[in-house]
């Protein structure tokens, strides 16, 4: 198994923080950038769940199901989001709870397809339930997040982008934390071993499905978590727009182009191809830009073919 | 096969280069000039991409008018699009994006409520007027934003067409089929309201999921709950196959009406014989403009046939009159000598009174279009016949024709 | 006439248009290991041929099977090719090419043929059943009796033909087809070639059944990874069944509980069965 070398990962984080404060007028790098540490964050939070060989394409259930319980309290009880967003991620976890139960005899490609058919059930309840979500309709004036006082600072986290910047590097960073020590703990190795052949490990005493299920627990709250933010960035939730397909689809994208470095992997993707996308394509190619980001993709695969094979099992298996 | 060793370290380091030069080169402006930059964003791409190029060539039509005349007060127009691909987060990207690097002294475009929201705070929060081409829901123009400003109100639907159902349809009971959107699930619930005041009720009342091909069971319910009228609060593409399905089996209705979709030649091009009879609503078309301008909209058309090769229609007609309204502050502001900046655009809208082939554009306090009203149309032997408001009708209702 | 007579021909001709977009996906999928996610777009891109094939050339729709099943030759073939010089991590890998592929190729669409939505505007005669007081499409019909042969067709090739047991082994375990002395490569490139064979043929299904539009891909490669994996990697008949089911289901679910519950109603049928049969509809287990 191979470690990120310490010195550009170092570098690259250092590079993160220190250049709004070079650049301090970029808004616009700053939203863009703000939201990539979001999206990387959702792509970590797969990543957790992929250690134990499972390839998730449901995680946007976990999104959505964070992004709306946090939305419903500060809706109905005006509570700050700094209090509903943690909260609100609980509600993901709790959905993960069906999950673990329900899925524990599916591996391979029937949980992904298991997964991608559960993300329906939250979708289709939220869409429906007009009375306490408004159904199709959204939540809209949602509150921004709030100012914070950081030892006689005032930070006003919703309006200042910077600041906003800086909340959302930092949120990605402890999911980056997390995943280094899932993988260098002990734990982790349990999760490899899931990962690499689960009948040897049985016969090590790993708990298999235990195990799955607490990384699909902390996969999950970290999901959740960025859908509240993403929720409270925006100001509105829609059953359409953050249960979307796309957002399951995209940790594996991030993920596979991102390469084999396990934890920097999802990162590098994040930040390679969105703000590619947001500041370089569309601007460029307002017609064309999808066929462009299309051909970065393929020619990519095959000059960086190294994807997340250490995820899969090797030994092959009939599904 | 080779097996390429995979070596993270360079590749880290390049990537990290890499976003160090982008960042650099992102942070930019876009060439400055005496040219005045007008920011345009929309579903290029994507399910509603139809839509949004529509309102885009509206946008770019009016753009292009306006520079064969000499530009803005003699400064030249320069329009940025920019693809939203119909995520909020990409829409406030572009939005910042052409705010701070391209410097544009507007905004314009959207269709998708959703999408018009975030933008729309964006237009706040930088001081950036912002005139939204095709947003309905009522719950943006709650809180005042004087930066906001939009050319259609999903009132201008609703009364016409409610009005329309009680005096001239004269029917009872209705069922109503709506996409699950918010835009339409508003519109569904303000016209049964509506009809509900009118003593009309709604005996059915489904929601479906854009995209689905198949409406064969649903419409088997209708005649089970014995409706008179069907109203599709579906799009286009909808609309499309619910025609070609109750061609198929007729269930007796007295009319089916759809406002979005119907109102298009080239849905009746596409529909054929299956669209005689139908009811649509549409804010403008060829040969349906607002009194006053048929002169304008005549050029209009010819204009937009020469560049485009294709007709314009009700949707592009909405991001051309959006266009319209911020080039006209634009002008208003220039002409004074003063800069355009943000607030000053902002209240030269607020003041507009035009008379465009769309509508009479005036906004209220709130940035709605006080004006703004559909009118119904009926397909008769190929053609849109306006048949309500009577002040604005064509012609007559044909109820025979309308039956399905 | 019963009620459950229009709805469950409903089910069956719907169901049968899953089947016949999910037969394509589900065979390269079993034989070559790869996850077409560009299989929505290659349908899409059929479907276009054979509008432009109506439009232009007043070509008969019955004309318009052949033709644009042949035609699809021309890309998976190239695209298996392609495929075959990707590195390792096969599986994943191709995955993404095959999503860069898709985001090409619905570009080009948006750029040859615009956004609007084109429709083959085809008049289908309505058939009546002497016995019942009910009449049905014939379209619908053809969609049911297509999905009939062609399952049959495939059926028949994977069990009766020397090829069809080779295709079969490989599916089945790859490695221990390749040590029996099967060359893999070459029942994937059949497997492209069959795949190709059936994607061209869904193509204008889908035109007719629907309409055109370039984004339309994304739902058609939906339809064909929930109807493939319904049924189980690698059993064809499951293939009918499961469309079947899911068509018949959905089109109970609208009539019963609205249209608003059909999707819900899909995936919780989905997951009862993946909860009860891991792996799929399939009677017995592949190993």
């Amino acid at each position: 198994m191979r470690f990120p070398k310490p010195l550009p990962a170092a570098a690259g984080v250092l590079l993160l923080v220190l250049w709004p404060l070079i650049f301090p007028d970029a808004a616009h790098i700053q939203q863009v950038l703000g939201i990539t540490c979001l999206y990387a964050t959702l792509a970590l939070a797969w990543n957790l769940y992929a250690l134990t060989g499972a390839i998730s394409l449901g995680h946007a259930a976990f999104f959505g199901l964070g992004a709306y319980a946090s939305a419903l309290l500060n809706h109905y009880y005006h509570w700050s989001p700094l209090l509903t967003i943690p909260l609100g991620a609980l509600a993901a976890v709790v959905f993960a709870v069906f999950w673990a139960m329900g899925f524990r005899r599916l591996r391979g490609v029937y949980l992904g397809l298991a997964s991608l058919a559960a993300l329906e059930i939250p979708k289709t309840i939220v869409d429906n339930w007009d009375r306490f979500t408004y159904g199709s309709m959204g939540i809209m004036g949602l509150d921004r997040l709030p100012s914070a006082t950081l030892g006689g600072l005032q930070v006003d986290l919703g309006m200042d982008l910077q600041a906003q910047y800086y909340l959302l590097l930092g949120i990605m960073l402890l999911a980056v934390l997390l995943n280094l020590k899932s993988i260098r703990s002990r734990w982790g190795w349990t999760l490899r071993a899931i990962r690499e052949n689960e009948t040897a490990a049985a016969a090590l005493g790993i708990a298999s499905n235990r195990e799955r299920a607490k990384a699909l627990l902390l996969s999950s709250y970290l999901a959740g978590l960025a859908g509240a933010l993403y929720a409270h960035i925006l100001g509105l939730v829609e059953p359409g727009l953050v249960f979307n397909l796309h957002l399951s689809v995209l940790p594996l994208v991030f993920c596979i182009f991102g390469g084999s470095t396990k934890v920097w992997g999802p990162v590098l993707g994040a930040f390679i191809l969105y703000p590619l996308e947001q500041l370089c394509l569309l601007p460029l190619f307002p017609m064309g830009h999808s066929a462009v980001y299309g051909l970065v993709i393929i020619l990519t695969i095959f000059f960086f073919p190294q994807g997340i094979a250490a995820w899969l099992p090797r030994a092959p298996k009939s599904a | 096969m080779q097996r390429i060793r995979s070596r993270p370290g360079p590749r880290a380091r390049l990537t990290v280069w890499l976003l160090a030069a982008l960042l650099c080169w992102a942070n930019q402006p876009l060439s400055a000039a005496q040219e005045i930059r007008l920011g345009e964003i929309d579903p290029l791409s994507g399910p509603l991409a139809k839509h949004g190029q529509e309102i885009h060539q509206g946008i770019l039509y009016a753009v292009e008018e306006a520079n064969a005349r000499g530009g803005v007060a003699g400064h030249p127009v320069k329009l940025l699009s920019r693809d939203d691909q119909s995520k909020p987060d990409v829409a406030v990207n572009q939005a910042q994006d052409l705010i701070f690097r391209g410097k544009v002294a507007g905004l314009v475009g959207g269709y998708v409520d959703s999408l018009v929201g975030p933008i729309s705070q964006q237009a706040a929060r930088h001081r950036v007027p912002y005139v939204a081409s095709a947003s309905l829901q009522q719950a943006f123009t709650g809180n005042k934003n004087p930066f906001f400003f939009r050319v259609s109100c999903l009132e201008g639907i609703v009364q016409p067409l409610c009005q329309f159902l009680s005096q001239t349809l004269k029917t009872k009971r209705v069922a109503l089929l709506h996409a699950a959107t918010p835009g339409a699930t508003e519109f569904s619930d303000l016209v049964q309201a509506d009809l509900h005041r009118r003593d009309i009720a709604t005996v059915l009342q489904e929601k479906f999921r854009p995209g689905w091909p198949d409406f064969s069971v649903f419409l088997l319910k209708v005649p089970a709950a014995r409706a008179e009228t069907l109203i599709s609060g579906g799009f286009y593409g909808d609309n499309l196959i619910l025609v070609r399905q109750l061609r198929q089996r007729p269930l007796g209705l007295k009319a089916f009406i759809a406002p979005w979709g119907v109102a298009y030649q080239s849905f009746i091009d596409e529909v054929g014989q299956a669209g005689e009879g139908l009811f649509g609503a549409c804010a403008w078309s060829p040969g349906i403009t607002q009194p006053g301008t048929e002169k304008e909209s005549q050029e209009l058309v010819a204009g937009f046939r020469k560049k485009f090769g294709k007709d314009p229609n009700t949707t592009t007609m909405h991001g051309y009159t959006s266009a319209r309204a911020l080039l006209a502050a634009l002008e208003t502001v220039l002409q004074e000598g003063a800069k355009p900046t943000g607030e000053a655009v902002s209240r030269a809208l607020a003041k507009l009174d035009l008379n465009l082939p769309m509508e009479r554009l005036a906004f209220d306090a709130h940035g709605d279009p006080r004006h703004y009203q559909q009118v119904i149309v009926q397909i008769q032997k190929q053609r849109l016949v306006v048949v309500y408001p009577p002040e604005r009708a064509t012609g007559q209702v044909d109820f025979s024709l309308a039956a399905r | 006439m019963w009620v459950g007579t229009p709805i469950i021909f409903s089910g069956l001709a719907l169901g049968s248009f899953y089947a016949l977009m999910a037969l394509g996906f589900s065979l390269i999928l079993s034989v070559a290991r790869v996850f077409n996610l560009a299989h929505g777009e290659m349908i899409l891109l059929s479907g276009y041929l054979a509008f432009v094939l109506w439009q232009f050339f007043q070509a008969p729709f019955f004309w318009l099977l052949p033709i644009c099943s042949l035609a699809l030759l021309a890309l998976t073939l190239p695209l298996h090719y392609l495929l075959r010089r990707l590195p390792e991590p096969y599986g994943l890998n191709s995955l993404m090419v095959t999503l860069g592929l898709a985001l090409l190729l619905q570009s080009l669409l948006l750029a040859w043929f615009s956004a609007d939505y084109r429709l083959m505007r085809l008049d289908w005669p309505a058939v009546a059943i002497p016995g019942l007081d009910f009449s049905f499409l014939s379209f619908q019909g053809l969609l049911i009796i297509l999905a009939l042969a062609v399952t049959a067709g495939v059926h028949l090739v994977l069990q009766r033909t020397f090829l069809g047991k080779a295709l079969r082994a490989t599916i089945q375990d790859r490695e221990a087809a390749q040590v029996a002395g099967i060359n893999v490569n070459q029942m994937g490139l059949v497997a492209f070639g069959l795949g190709g064979l059936l994607i061209g043929l869904a193509g204008p299904l889908f035109a007719q059944n629907m309409y055109l539009y370039p984004a339309a891909g994304t739902e058609a490669t939906m339809i064909a990874i929930v109807v493939t994996i319904f049924a189980g990697l690698g059993r064809t008949r499951n293939i009918l069944l499961g469309g079947w089911l899911l068509g018949l289901t959905q089109s109970v679910a609208v009539f019963t509980m609205g249209s608003k519950w059909r999707e819900l109603v899909s995936a919780a049928l989905l997951l009862l069965l993946l909860y009860f049969r891991p792996e799929g509809l399939s009677l017995k287990k592949e190993r």
